[in-house]
């Protein structure tokens, strides 16, 4: 269905009556760029230097003793090749690929089907559920992370203790994290358990942007619920979807403390994702030209990966 | 049978339907609470176990002993009510500036065709891909050279740089999503394109301003690395940084019992200022909206 | 018009700022105490266990220079170095640091610090070699010795003498022989959490020692480069006897690491025979709160035996000294302080009072007749530490020996193929730019 607020005004004498359409002329009314220009001029008073900082560093060789001397040195492309000529940073650039498409799936896809139950319920248990579904969100990672890690404790873990005590004995004692396999399963289990509240909360927002009346129309017309969801709902909540989907995936690409903190600040180098390579590599060891250019790299990876949703907002200019 | 009683079977047929998957769906809403809230639990019960039966190797679901001790040294913990204070003082400062600058960016954005909206739209959304530890630095910086280190005026202002794309490109889609009628229907009574907006269309994105008011709050609650490196008096201190100390405050060992309790009486105000607005996340279209 | 829109959005944003602003405004000193105030970054460990220290040196400081403020700042062992590097960028930062010792080459070889005159300071004929290298670059002193920690081995005396173990292991056969009979006695079958010796994976400190007692090192210099040596052969004898005493004698993750969950807190909760742990370690599983004060009078320690009859194997000398950055203006103050902090009193204080190693082997005898103390004391006569170059810090970020030690945990086999890719993984990051 095509979004109907793109068809511009001249094609709709019918709804707007004639004597009205003079009055609601664009350029008499206020400004666009006056209503951009305050939250414009926070972003570029804040982030303009640091972003140009960041550009500007990629190109420099800028560790501890340039910092000191609060200059750098051009080396031109050389972080650039040392980053794209490192076996590892390939590696590591598909392992957080791979990541992010099944936490981002994962996360759409439990999120929109939570809401889609919230709908469903009686005000009771829905209050219940997002209210539990915003502690879950507001928990700080340093706290949730560190519960998830006792609770897959080699020892002290209630996962490992519950799962013994169902008869499976394979998981006794069990570290979750040296078997890649399983540690990512555990930290994707972490991060779409994070992410999810949010997803399953705006898009039950988006819901009640559904009108009823159509619902219970196209109810009592036969239409079953897979087809309302299909023909009604999802057309409504498509801008959202995609809105949801691109922030996912800006999000889960940058995924650093999770790791971080269940593998104590020391993650092996099988659990790296491009975020902590950069820190690790850099960051950490103040090599920030170098990290200045793996977190161009990273966003360069980033526009890549959700271009397709850029091309489709800025070709069809969607939204008048 | 009479005519009556055929009628009757078949509602109330459809009224047991409705009652059993009434049913189904709330268990399925139960075990889904259980499931999410499951860690959360963990936190709470942890805060009322004593120091020792943290690490248990039989896991104590629910406290064999329990002690309000935890809750008591967490809040006279040194910094408490002081890191409360100046988290809630950000939060708020943060919430009220992000979402009033985002809206009326986002109606630009949604609702205007001019000059340079794609290059602005693109932009934003952009910003958001940066990652943040390679601005730490930069930042800090950027607000030395004002004065606005070790100041909480200095965080707020970071935060909201940070939360405003989000907050804009949310809003935007919102404001997509509500039919160009509504604000005809408005601009009838003879109001400008702008009371109009106003007028209309605040309240029906509601929904979508409580989402990202909660979302801006928790982001702000929750930031650790900027306020830590931007703020060094203890005075100024945020939560998050009063909570990590427990982590790494010292080489010796984490009391992970008063850190629980302490997360656990942190994490309140966001669930007070959640339920606060959650009700505007059900009121819909309805409230005069056009009929189809 | 356009005001209409424009004046609020501007006077909400302003209202928050200014609210924010004032609040931040009332709880700054006025200005001109904060222009003299000496801002000094320690670590929570002084406030929590020698605060009458940091409280006397700052008196003591103050009568010498009345018009001075202390601005005490307690830091994170997480994130410091980040916020240190964000203040030295902005050319402001505090005028005395805590580091810990294996954190200061790097910043003395960047010049971040500002050198200082050993003569300044209290004890300095006397300071621990250790600490004293660490801070040192280049002949120069670029940060003076605080406190030390040395490790040694707590043990449970009623489960020694329950097992038939009556004399305290003098050679590392002795050790594992002790440690056979505990597992006999307590392990195995009868309780598979028991370890003799809790030894997680990815404990370097203590598992490196055991290469420094057959006499191998982590890395030496040669012809100006540095060369990782982890795989020759003393190297490896060394590797191949931690594997033995981890893989048969502990029940600890192999993924682990002391911390996570802390070493002396599992000791308490019973199924463990021994650990390798700090003094303070020992106090900490008798914790009220987290530990088990029924264990008091059944710990005791004593230091890990070598393989070599008659010698202690070499512990690893932790600790933190205290430097000024090159970005203080009152480096003379600063420097002043810091004697004030490390004079032969506070040494006391720390000892007794935290446990500690004071930095001075003239005080080294202060806790000879603490039991709970004397061991570690005695332990730091062999000690080792790493090596002595700026890029030594990226070698632990890079988790290079971490990942060395329990990858040989669960692939012993392949030990010799682990030890030879971490040296090569050292000698890049050691001689990296």
């Amino acid at each position: 269905m095509k979004d109907e607020t793109a068809v511009p005004l001249a094609v709709e004498p019918a709804l707007v009556p004639a004597r009205r359409r003079r009055r609601v002329r664009p350029g008499r009314a206020v400004s666009p760029y006056l209503l951009l220009l305050p939250a414009l001029a926070v972003i570029v008073a804040v982030l303009g230097y640091p972003l140009y900082r960041l550009v500007a560093l990629s190109f420099q060789e800028y560790g501890l003793a340039e910092l000191i001397a609060r200059e750098g040195r051009w080396i031109g492309l050389d972080n650039y090749e040392t980053i794209l000529g490192d076996r590892r940073f390939w590696t590591v650039l598909g392992r957080t690929v791979a990541f992010t498409a099944v936490t981002v799936g994962l996360t759409m896809v439990l999120g929109t089907l939570i809401a889609l139950l919230l709908a469903r319920l009686g005000t009771f248990m829905r209050l219940l559920i997002t209210t539990g579904l915003v502690l879950v969100w507001s928990m700080p990672p340093v706290v949730s992370v560190n519960i998830w890690s006792w609770m897959v404790d080699y020892e002290f873990g209630v996962l490992n203790w519950g799962l013994a005590e169902l008869g499976l004995d394979y998981f006794a004692r069990h570290d979750w994290f040296v078997n890649p396999i399983e540690g990512f399963a555990v930290i994707t289990a972490i991060v779409v358990w994070g992410a999810i509240p949010f997803v399953a909360i705006t898009i039950f927002a988006g819901l009640t942007q559904v009108s009823g009346e159509m619902v219970e129309a196209a109810s009592i017309d036969g239409a079953g619920a897979f087809r309302i969801f299909r023909d009604i709902t999802l057309p409504i909540l498509k801008p959202i979807f995609v809105i949801l989907a691109s922030l996912s995936v800006i999000w889960n690409f940058q995924v650093f403390s999770q790791i971080w903190i269940i593998r104590n600040a020391r993650p092996e180098e099988h659990y790296f994702l491009l975020s902590i390579y950069s820190f690790v590599e850099s960051f950490n060891a103040s090599r920030y030209g170098l990290g200045s250019a793996i977190a161009l790299v990273m966003v360069l990876a980033m526009l890549c990966v959700t271009f397709v949703y850029i091309r489709q907002m800025v070709r069809i200019g969607e939204i008048d | 049978m009479s005519a009556l009683a055929q009628t009757a079977q078949p509602r109330r047929r459809r009224r047991l339907r409705r009652v059993v998957r009434r049913f189904w769906l709330n268990l399925l809403g139960l075990v889904l609470f259980a499931v999410m809230v499951f860690p959360v639990y963990w936190m709470v019960a942890t805060a009322f176990k004593r120091g020792n039966d943290v690490l248990s190797f039989t896991p104590q679901f629910v406290p064999r002993h329990p002690t309000l001790a935890n809750f008591r040294d967490a809040i006279d913990r040194e910094l408490f009510w002081s890191s409360v204070r100046n988290s809630l003082i950000v939060v708020g400062a943060v919430v009220l500036a992000s979402v009033v600058l985002a809206f009326l960016a986002a109606l630009a954005l949604a609702k205007f065709r001019f000059y340079g909206r794609r290059a602005f739209v693109v932009i934003i959304f952009s910003v958001q891909m940066v990652p943040l530890a390679a601005l730490i630095i930069p930042l800090y910086i950027t607000l030395s050279s004002v004065g606005q280190v070790d100041r909480l005026s200095g965080v707020v202002i970071a935060y909201v740089a940070l939360v405003l794309p989000f907050c804009v490109w949310t809003l935007r889609g919102f404001l997509a999503g509500v039919p160009k009628e509504l604000e005809e229907a408005a601009m009838v009574d003879g109001s400008t394109r702008f009371g109009a907006f106003v007028r209309i269309l605040l309240p029906l994105v509601g929904p979508g301003l409580v989402a990202t008011s909660i979302f801006a709050f928790i982001q702000a609650w929750n930031e650790y690395i900027i306020a830590y490196v931007l703020l060094s008096s203890a005075s100024k201190q945020t939560v998050t940084i009063w909570l990590a100390n427990f982590t790494t405050g010292t080489t010796r060992g984490v009391d992970w019992a008063t850190l629980m309790a302490g997360a656990t009486l942190t994490a309140l105000p966001v669930v007070v200022f959640f339920v606060l607005v959650h009700r505007r996340i059900a009121f819909g279209l309805t409230a005069g909206a056009v009929k189809q | 018009m356009r005001l209409r829109l424009f004046a609020p959005a501007v006077l909400v944003v302003a209202i928050a700022i200014a609210a924010a602003t004032a609040t931040g405004a009332s709880q700054a000193s006025p200005a001109k105490a904060q222009a003299d105030a000496l801002t000094v970054w320690l670590m929570g460990d002084a406030q929590a266990n020698w605060p009458e220290a940091v409280a006397a040196a700052t008196q003591s400081f103050k009568s010498r220079h009345p018009g001075v403020d202390v601005n005490v700042q307690y830091q994170s062992w997480g994130d410091y170095k980040t916020k240190f590097e964000a203040t030295l960028s902005a050319g402001s930062g505090p005028d005395v640091i805590e580091f810990g010792n294996t954190d200061v080459p790097k910043y003395s070889a960047a010049g971040a610090l500002s050198p200082l005159n050993r003569s300044d300071f209290p004890n300095s004929g006397t300071w621990l070699s250790g600490l004293t290298k660490a801070g040192s670059y280049n002949g120069r002193l670029f940060a003076v010795p605080y406190y030390a920690g040395a490790r040694g081995v707590i043990y449970r005396t009623d489960q020694y003498k329950a097992a038939g173990i009556t004399k305290v292991p003098k050679t590392l056969a002795e050790f594992n022989a002790a440690n056979a009979k505990l597992m006999k006695r307590f392990g195995g079958a009868k309780n598979r959490n028991y370890s003799a010796v809790y030894f997680p994976g990815r404990y370097w400190y203590a598992a490196m020692s055991f290469v420094y007692d057959y006499g191998g090192q982590i890395a030496k210099t040669k012809g100006g480069k540095w060369v990782g040596t982890l795989h020759e052969p003393k190297a490896l004898s060394g590797l191949t006897a931690w594997r033995n005493v981890a893989r048969s004698y502990s029940r600890a993750n192999k993924t682990g690491d002391e911390a996570h969950p802390q070493q002396a807190l599992v000791f308490a909760k019973g199924s463990v025979g021994s650990f390798v742990g700090n003094g303070w370690e020992w106090p900490y599983a008798l914790d009220p709160k987290v530990g088990n004060p029924a264990l008091a009078g059944k710990i005791g320690a004593y230091p890990m035996p070598s393989h070599t009859p008659g010698k202690y194997m070499p512990t690893f000398l932790g600790g933190s000294n205290l430097a000024v950055p090159i970005t203080s203006k009152q480096k003379a103050l600063a420097a002043d302080w810091i004697a004030a902090f490390t004079n032969t009193q506070n040494m006391t204080r720390m000892a007794t009072g935290g446990g500690v190693i004071p930095n001075t082997t003239s005080l080294a005898r202060i806790n000879a007749s603490k039991p709970t103390l004397a061991p570690f004391a005695e332990a730091a006569k062999y000690s080792w530490f790493v090596p002595s170059t700026p890029n030594w810090a990226n070698v632990e970020s890079a988790n290079v020996l971490q990942t060395m030690l329990s990858g040989i945990l669960r692939n012993p086999a392949k030990t010799k193929e682990l030890a030879t890719a971490a040296s090569e993984r050292i000698t890049e990051i050691l001689n990296a730019r």
